[in-house]
């Protein structure tokens, strides 16, 4: 009986299991996040120019602290922006 | 002798011959003060994320030297006086690898378990029927 109940509740993360989050920059075994790598770090700041979070972009922690040293750079020296609309 | 990045933005309203000329003079401080250029990124003209003040522009430079900690003192000082340089940025560059220790050494344990035979698989598959069961019941 639990067992259904649960089933139920649970029926829309059975059918579409969230897609497994994984850390990009792990992958490739990247030790160095530049910049001026204006690319990459673009796909970190979606629309309002805000650095995304961990739990959404799976980045791993250690990535995440030098992405977010390397965003922080980049705005700067006007690479990225501080804030868009 | 360490690893310095420097990247400047100079502002649009001079040429390109004069921006070129500035770069140049930087560059020389580098050689003067005993320091070795080991690259020099010109981007050129490019367009800024934000205004800063009543540019848009601006011509992107980055030096990569190795040298003495006087030269980044140098350029701050020689940046803050001109009117043309719009921002400056100058970061000690990381020369040493070993920088995930703990990654690195765990990577090495589990190289050397797989290496040694197939002791830890068997264990990681007793572990996972045991929570199923208890779902079930």
């Amino acid at each position: 009986m639990a067992r259904e109940e649960r089933s139920e509740r649970g029926s829309y993360k059975k059918f579409f299991p969230p897609k497994k989050k994984f850390c990009r920059f792990c992958q490739r075994n990247v030790k160095f996040i530049d910049h001026k790598n204006v690319d990459i770090l673009k796909k970190y700041i979606p629309d309002r120019g805000k650095i995304s979070p961990r739990r959404i972009t799976g980045t791993c922690a250690f990535h995440q602290r030098k992405l977010a040293e390397a965003i922080k750079r980049a705005r700067l020296l006007a690479l990225l922006p501080y804030v868009e609309d | 002798m360490r690893l310095y990045e420097t990247g400047f933005l100079i502002s649009p309203n001079v040429t390109e011959e004069e921006a070129d000329i500035l770069i140049q003079q930087m560059a020389d401080i580098v050689t003067q003060k005993n320091g070795k250029m080991a690259k020099l990124e010109k981007w050129g003209k490019r367009r800024m994320a934000y205004q800063i003040g009543k540019f848009g522009e601006a011509y992107y430079v980055f030096f990569h030297y190795d040298g003495g900690p006087d030269i980044p003192l140098e350029f701050g000082r020689r940046f803050r006086q001109m009117d043309t340089i719009l921002r400056y940025l100058t970061l000690v560059k990381e020369t040493q690898q070993n920088v995930r220790k703990k990654k690195k050494a765990a990577d090495r344990r589990r190289a050397k378990e797989t290496a040694a035979g197939e002791p830890p698989e068997p264990a990681a598959e007793g572990g996972t029927p045991e929570p199923r069961k208890r779902e079930e019941a």
